[in-house]
């Protein structure tokens, strides 16, 4: 059954977020100012590559109104962050390696000063030759970023005998495709507000997906012990794991502490494109053959990968992008050799999908040129090589078993849009010549949780509190995907609570234990997990108390809306505000665990993934070589739906940015300097190109006896409409796309008139 | 660059205007856009900033009934203009049309969009209570989501013009 809010019944509820947002009410952390705050600005680096001679701030400093003028000399801690290798300067000392490297910083009285601080303070510098092609980056002769070399990460992975295979191959495509610099374009922009607070502690509210890593990296900053530190990270008007990594927050702290007044940054638009992260562009280049039946017998790939200047989570994003190059298919032999390089171009890093985006794009493309050279239709030609039930993941992997891609597969060849593929084929086209139609499909298989080697943990926290409210606290954030409304909805479900009985925090570092980050679609599945430990300790703790205080026997109560409930009638017995009173101590559950990951020695590899088809109709107007999406169909066998809203919303949403990584989205850098500064520019999809048919079919149905439950949706919607996408322009006009953003010269055509008009002459 | 000497002598008026129904006077520079009086001066942080010129929406708010970018819109254009912000569409606290219908559809998810996009909205429902697709994709045209992929914000306007007495044609499906 489609999914949508006819369909959902009684569990499309309203979010409880929801009523703030729709009015205006909910203060962002951007929106948050205090009396006698400061404002703070960042002084970044105007050349891509340059060697610091020297840094005067004299001037800026004595400017009256003028707080703090900070340099790499005033960080109290290590002068880097980055969550997995923290090699990015705070403030750059010698060397500047992109546009956005930090200088300095200032906090002033209003805004307007502290931008004009920043114009006095002197910055010398030698500017460097910039290195922006990673593939030049690699030869020996390169300029280097560090003394170690231009290489961050490499990452390969073979099966088999590849040589072997593609000399027993009957048909053979090889290809290179490349995907673009797309930002994550979240609306708001990074900032915050940073309070210094009179018992020595900091308070840090400024948007992030892990509050626990920001206050862990915070802390080796300022050297100062984390439980000096708060941090309140939600709610967030968007992320997509590009506030994943410290952006503002070390400039807050540091000018807040050293003027023991609240500093309030929020970057411009610019300075966060400037700034921020992109998701890496990668050169994948798939050489890829069958034998006559159309069996794979080899797969060779590259993968180089544009890191920009620092690592962050470059080499994790590597890694996916290794095991998501192989997905869901079977092959005789497998070698794939990958980098990921380190330029002078902006910062690559963490980006929903993971570097999957980039692989299924290629995986698919060749999927498509296969089946086209044996004739045999693309999407049979997937089932025919689909790996079974009981095979072991992409890197050879146990993996956590279900049929998803089968049922996925079945899914798309049953859904409207393909039967109408199958009937367009001998209807005539009312369309005006340069109307092309086509339509097209993908297949993706996308793992989540972090995978092996990387500390994952997971947890949660119950507390029957002493108002008497049921309190679930969670180290995750709420940026938008509907988090609050998630947990909320499974603790109704799950244990019987009315919404009124509840009170949700998360998102505070103070009040929640540390469940890990959110991100790789994990924290609702966590969240699920958690709760199904924790019911039956809380269950019980909760019908122990209530029948101590009522004098009736445990196993005729039940937990109910409201308070506990006589199991027989359903009627109330006490409420949890009165049961609270009875306890001595806060009735409390906690948990603590790791995301389930595969028994092997492969860093990165998953253990659980979602299964997603994707089936388009695009149109292709060869007059200007525009495409436009007309129709999707999208099936996701990720377990139940845990929350049909957010489910839905997830879909729609990554595919709504997966239309702008195909179609228009790049952040265009020449010689180290982004050509784009702003929307004016940079082109997010409108209404307007999403306003076509849009369906969403989740299959729920798990194998017997799966203890997983729900796997995550968060990124999966955005990866597979790219690659449908370029079959459908291919079904269209007979042109392969092997470059993204489609680029509307590649589909130009002379107009027919045109030649009609040449043949009558 | 501002010279801080010239931007502190600048000489500041008073700005005399309605704003969600109530008379307001504030000293401010003639030139200070509104965006920044309504989130600084008289923190009314429902307006958001995201692009600063003009392109995403979301610091829309109403003018004399129109959808202004507040971005763009300096000081001395607000004299003796009504105005209204996504604060002062849910009169006494009860939601319009359009919000109602948000919430139930799900028109959101950060939220960060949500106060442009329904005051884009609730002027266009005024204007024109049976907007076609083709209307309603332009009038929204310049109300970037980045979340929602638009699929929960055109539900929520089908149903806000429905429940404005009409019947809806519903979005765009391929023939
Ligand atoms: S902030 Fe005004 S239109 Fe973007
Ligand atoms: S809901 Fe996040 S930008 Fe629209």
């Amino acid at each position: 059954m489609p999914l949508n809010r006819t369909t959902s019944g009684d569990r499309w509820r309203v979010r409880p977020d929801g009523p703030d947002k729709v009015t205006g009410r909910l203060p962002y952390l951007t929106d948050l100012s205090l009396p006698g705050m400061l404002h703070g600005r960042v002084l970044r680096s105007p050349y891509p590559h340059a060697r610091i001679v020297s840094i005067r701030t004299e001037k800026a400093k004595a400017i009256p109104g003028v707080c703090a003028v900070l340099t790499s000399a005033d960080v109290p801690g290590l002068n880097r962050f980055g969550i997995a290798r923290p090699d990015q300067p705070v403030f750059c000392e010698d060397r500047v390696r992109f546009i956005g490297d930090a200088v300095a910083a200032v906090a002033a009285e209003t805004e307007a000063l502290a931008a004009y601080a920043l114009t006095q303070i002197e910055v010398d510098y030698e500017p460097l030759p910039v290195v922006d092609d990673p593939e030049s980056a690699l030869s020996p002769d390169s300029v280097k970023l560090f003394e170690h070399g231009n290489v961050l990460h490499r990452s390969d992975y073979g099966c088999g005998d590849v040589e072997a295979g593609f000399a027993a191959c009957r048909h053979i495509v090889e290809e290179t495709y490349s995907t673009p610099r797309q930002m994550h374009t979240y609306m708001e922009t990074e900032g915050g507000l940073f309070v210094p607070e009179p018992n020595g502690r900091l308070t840090v509210y400024a948007p992030t997906q892990h509050g626990f890593m920001d206050r862990m990296q915070l802390a080796r900053i300022l050297n100062r012990p984390e439980a000096d530190i708060r941090v309140v990270s939600s709610p967030i008007g968007g992320s997509f794991g590009g506030k994943d990594e410290l952006n503002v927050q070390p400039y807050g702290a540091l000018l807040a502490l050293a003027c023991g007044r609240p500093v309030k940054l929020h970057n411009s638009r610019w300075e966060s494109v400037r700034a921020g992260l992109k998701r890496h562009p990668m050169k994948i280049t798939m050489k890829t053959g069958t034998d006559e039946h159309g069996r794979l017998l080899a797969h060779q790939v590259r993968i180089v990968s544009d890191a920009g200047p620092y690592s962050t989570l470059s080499a994790e994003v590597l890694n996916f992008a290794v095991e998501h190059v192989i997905g869901p298919y079977r092959f005789g032999a497998v070698k794939v050799e990958s980098v990921s390089v380190f330029t002078n171009n902006g910062m690559s890093g963490e980006f929903r999908g993971f570097g999957g985006n980039q692989a299924i794009f290629a995986l698919e493309g060749q999927m498509d040129r296969l089946a086209e050279k044996l004739g045999i239709d693309p999407w049979t030609f997937r089932l025919m090589n689909m790996r079974q039930p009981g095979d072991p993941g992409p890197l050879g992997q146990p993996i956590a078993q279900t049929d998803g891609a089968r049922q996925v597969w079945e899914a798309l060849a049953d859904c409207r849009l393909w039967k109408e593929k199958a009937a367009a084929g001998n209807r005539s086209e009312t369309r005006p010549p340069w109307i092309k139609t086509g339509y097209g499909a993908a297949l993706v298989m996308h793992g989540a949780g972090l995978g092996v080697g990387i500390p994952d943990p997971a947890g949660g926290r119950l507390t029957l509190a002493g108002d008497g409210k049921i309190e679930a606290a969670f180290g995750y954030e709420e940026f938008g995907q509907g988090l609050i409304a998630s947990l909320e909805q499974m603790l109704i479900e799950q244990f019987g609570f009315d919404a009124q009985d509840l009170r949700i925090v998360i998102g505070d570092t103070d009040a929640v234990p540390d469940s890990g980050s959110s991100t790789a679609s994990r924290a609702t599945s966590m969240m699920w997990q958690a709760l199904k430990r924790l019911h039956p300790p809380f269950a019980t703790a909760l019908r122990k108390q209530a029948s101590r205080a009522l004098g009736v026997g445990m196993e005729k109560l039940v937990l109910g809306r409201g308070g506990i409930r006589d199991a027989e009638s359903g009627s109330l017995l006490i409420s949890y505000g009165e049961l609270a009173k009875t306890a001595s101590e806060p009735i409390v559950a906690e948990t603590k665990f790791a995301y389930p990951t595969s028994p092997v020695d492969r860093v990165g590899a998953h253990y659980l993934y979602t299964y997603a088809s994707v089936a388009v109709k695009v149109e292709v107007n060869t007059l200007t070589g525009r495409v436009k999406l007309l129709d999707q169909f999208h099936a996701v066998a990720a377990g139940p739906v845990v929350n049909p809203q957010g489910y839905l919303g997830q879909i729609e949403g990554g595919s709504g940015m997966a239309l702008g990584f195909a179609l228009t989205e790049d952040a265009v850098m020449d010689k180290g300097m982004y050509l784009t500064r702003n929307l004016d520019t940079y082109l997010i999809p409108t209404i307007a190109e999403l306003s076509g048919g849009f369906e969403v079919l989740p299959i729920e149905e798990l194998p017997e006896g799966d203890k997983h439950g729900p796997r995550g949706v968060g990124e999966i919607g955005s990866v597979g409409l790219a690659p449908a996408i370029a079959a459908a322009v291919h079904d269209a006009v007979g042109k392969r796309v092997n470059k993204l953003p489609i680029d509307p010269a590649l589909l130009l055509e002379k107009p027919v008139f045109l030649n009609k008009a040449v043949e009558w002459r | 660059m501002i010279d801080p000497k010239l931007a502190s002598a600048a000489e500041t008026f008073t700005l005399q205007c309605v704003i969600n129904k109530r008379p307001v006077s504030v000293d401010v520079p003639p030139a200070k856009r509104l965006l920044c009086i309504l989130r600084e001066d008289l923190h009314l942080t429902g307006t958001k900033r995201s692009c600063d010129i003009g392109r995403c929406g979301a610091c829309m708010v109403l003018v004399d009934g129109k959808p202004v970018n507040s971005c763009l819109t300096m000081a001395y254009q607000c004299q003796g203009k009504n105005i209204t912000t996504i604060e002062g569409l849910a009169a006494d606290g009860a939601l319009n049309r359009v919000q109602k219908c948000f919430l139930e559809e799900g028109g959101y998810q950060c939220g960060y969009c949500t106060p442009g996009m329904i005051v884009t909205v609730t002027a266009l429902l005024n204007k024109n209570p049976e907007p076609s697709m083709a209307e309603i994709e332009e009038a929204l045209s310049g109300n970037l989501c980045r979340c929602t992929g638009y699929g929960g914000i055109i539900r929520s306007v089908l149903k806000a013009a429905e429940q404005g007495g009409r019947r809806h044609a519903g979005r765009h499906e391929s023939a």
